[in-house]
């Protein structure tokens, strides 16, 4: 297994708060890998951190084998490492297919001479190529007699459902999921946890931070637990259980399948 | 009778221009932009000071040139473009909505009284004047008819700007702009870069806006700050509004409805006695009673903005989709129309 993301001794202070402090971890190639921790661990600052949406004080952040640390969010996207946010972040004017059209980037098309010219030949096919391509994306999470929708007026579910579409439009090399399972409920868990798993199957490597440990449990090959701004371990979930530092600061009580559905 | 309705419809033409490039900043892009006036303002100042020569005394304004009317109208446009390239550079760093709003108003506020109080640039408070029919001589249009043509180029320049606008608004551009109104930070984890292309949209508006005020400073042949308070900004968002923000269609629609059609509806009220300025006062209420009305009741305007449209009655995917028509209204360059 090769390091698709390499974070390395990460810092972030917001005054005198600590948020992230010395985090270290990596996620593999072709793998599903989860962040928990309990609250105010700084799970969501070091996915700022990696995703270039803050800038972290020192540390580093490789993906791919290029340092990655202090880019822009956008240019971070373009290397291929997409995430999400907490709450589901459609274009909410935009209709559901064109929310799936835009989740592909392309410099090309949507430079100005050119979207004022008008597409070339190449360009239309490669559009209608996209188009049924989404369609095909929405079908599968049953979205696709919504496609013509204001994206705004799904429910939250499927607002959760769209932004997974989206990814799976996007091809990235590696998606981060912020809390993807919050507020969904657990038919649509199963249906979430297909999806997150058929990324893989993509080629999209996945992190994910969530709360809901038997979410976790199913689908994660490796877990990294942060609590206070580190990482206090990094192992496959079934040693987690194991470790006592992982059950003071956030297990307590060992949970199980049926009833830890936060 | 004739003459009058001529540079109603000028007037009207001109102000659906200009609503079109502000329609590209605020209903594409987001941004509530106040300083749009300001490039209006410094196209028509621009368009006047290289075309009506060399200042005489006791005026005094830079340049100074007699250039033709068309090459003024281009370097205008530039003018006004840089002033937002400088303007929006500084104000869409770091800034979004109310903030932006008010550093932008600050901006056209300097503007303003620097143009009305530095008397060398455009002549302080008294203004520019002496463009008389541009491009009548060119032509050999008699005065009589001269505002028929005016007219006439002005709507044959708004058919070009709603070609243009039309173009981008269904291309990837236009729809990538549309996501950063929505939704900024999923946009640039999405890879688009905010920065550029919201300022891509803005300085693209401001030129439009020079357009406009190139155009309304060859129909007034004089411009002075008494033309352009900023104010007039909001006059302009009263037309996007109601027509539909974001929409083309609704915009040109919005600027017949509340430029030309309130204009004239007030037109015709009796006189108090008096009370000179109670026709003006109660034309700006019935603005503002009927902007109150469409926010409250029909925000998204009479023509709202369109989405894209796929037809595929089956719902198919896959091969069989291509052969069949799938999309209408807006094309969004899919190419499968």
């Amino acid at each position: 297994m090769t390091a698709l993301l390499e974070v390395q001794d990460l810092h972030k202070h917001f005054g005198g708060v600590q948020a992230v402090n010395a985090c270290s971890f990596t996620a593999a190639e072709g793998q599903i890998t989860g962040l928990i921790g309990p609250n105010g661990a700084g799970k969501s600052t070091a996915i700022d951190l990696i995703s270039g949406f803050k800038i972290p004080d020192t540390g580093t952040v490789v993906f791919e084998g290029k340092q990655v640390q202090g880019k822009p969010p956008y240019a971070i996207s373009r290397m291929g490492m997409i995430r999400t946010f907490q709450t589901p972040r459609e274009w909410p004017a935009l209709s559901v297919l064109e929310n799936l059209i835009l989740a592909c980037y392309e410099p090309r098309r949507e430079g100005f001479w050119l979207s004022l010219r008008g597409p070339t030949r190449a360009e239309k096919e490669r559009a209608s190529e996209q188009l049924i391509r989404a369609r095909a994306i929405l079908e599968e999470f049953g979205l696709l007699s919504l496609r013509n929708e204001r994206a705004g007026n799904l429910s939250g579910g499927q607002k959760r459902l769209l932004e997974f579409g989206r990814i799976r439009m996007a091809e990235p090399r590696l998606v981060i999921l912020d809390e993807p399972m919050g507020g969904v409920n657990p038919v649509l868990g199963e249906r979430m946890a297909t999806a997150v798993l058929g990324f893989v199957g993509a080629g999209t490597s996945v992190i994910i931070v969530e709360h809901n440990l038997p979410f976790i449990e199913r689908v994660t090959d490796q877990v990294v637990v942060m609590a206070e701004g580190r990482v206090i371990a990094e192992a496959p979930f079934e040693q987690l259980r194991g470790n006592q530092a992982v059950v003071d600061a956030y297990l307590g009580e060992m949970p199980t399948y049926d009833d830890a559905d936060n | 009778m004739i003459d009058y309705l001529v540079s109603i419809l000028t007037e009207g033409v001109i102000f659906a221009i200009m609503a079109l490039g502000l329609n590209v900043i605020w209903g594409w892009s987001g941004d509530f932009d106040l300083a749009y006036y300001g490039y209006v303002a410094l196209g028509a100042y621009m368009t006047l000071v290289l075309t009506i020569g060399p200042p005489t005394q006791p005026t005094t304004y830079i340049l100074g040139l007699t250039l033709p009317f068309p090459i003024a109208v281009i370097i205008a446009i530039i003018s006004s473009m840089l002033l937002a390239l400088i303007v929006g550079a500084i104000a869409l760093r770091h800034l979004r909505g109310i903030y932006f709003s008010i550093v932008t108003l600050g901006a056209v506020y300097v503007l303003y009284i620097f143009a009305g109080q530095f008397v060398p640039l455009f002549n302080g408070y008294n203004g520019l004047s002496g463009l008389f029919d541009p491009m009548g001589d060119f032509f050999h249009i008699d005065f009589a008819s001269y505002g028929f043509y005016y007219l006439g180029l002005c709507a044959v320049v708004l058919i070009a700007v709603v070609i243009m606008v039309t173009r981008l608004n269904t291309s990837r551009f236009g729809l990538a702009l549309r996501s950063l109104r929505e939704d900024e930070r999923a946009a640039a984890a999405f890879g688009r870069n905010i920065y550029v292309t919201k300022l891509k949209a803005y300085v693209l508006g401001a030129g439009i806006g020079g357009l406009g005020g190139a155009l309304f400073a060859g129909y007034l042949s004089a411009f002075n700050p008494s033309a352009w308070s900023p104010v007039e900004t909001i006059i302009l968002y009263a037309a996007i509004l109601v027509g539909g923000r974001g929409s083309t269609r609704g915009v040109v629609l919005g600027v017949a409805v509340m430029v030309m059609g309130l204009q004239e509806a007030t037109r015709y009220l009796p006189e108090v006695a008096n009370q000179p300025s109670f026709a003006p006062a109660f034309r700006l209420i019935l603005t503002g009673i009927v902007l109150v009305l469409f926010i409250r009741f029909r925000p998204q305007g009479i023509l709202p903005e369109r989405r894209l449209r796929d037809e595929d009655p089956a719902g198919k995917s896959g091969a069989a989709a291509v052969a069949e028509k799938v999309v209408t209204g807006p094309s969004l360059d899919t190419g499968v129309a």
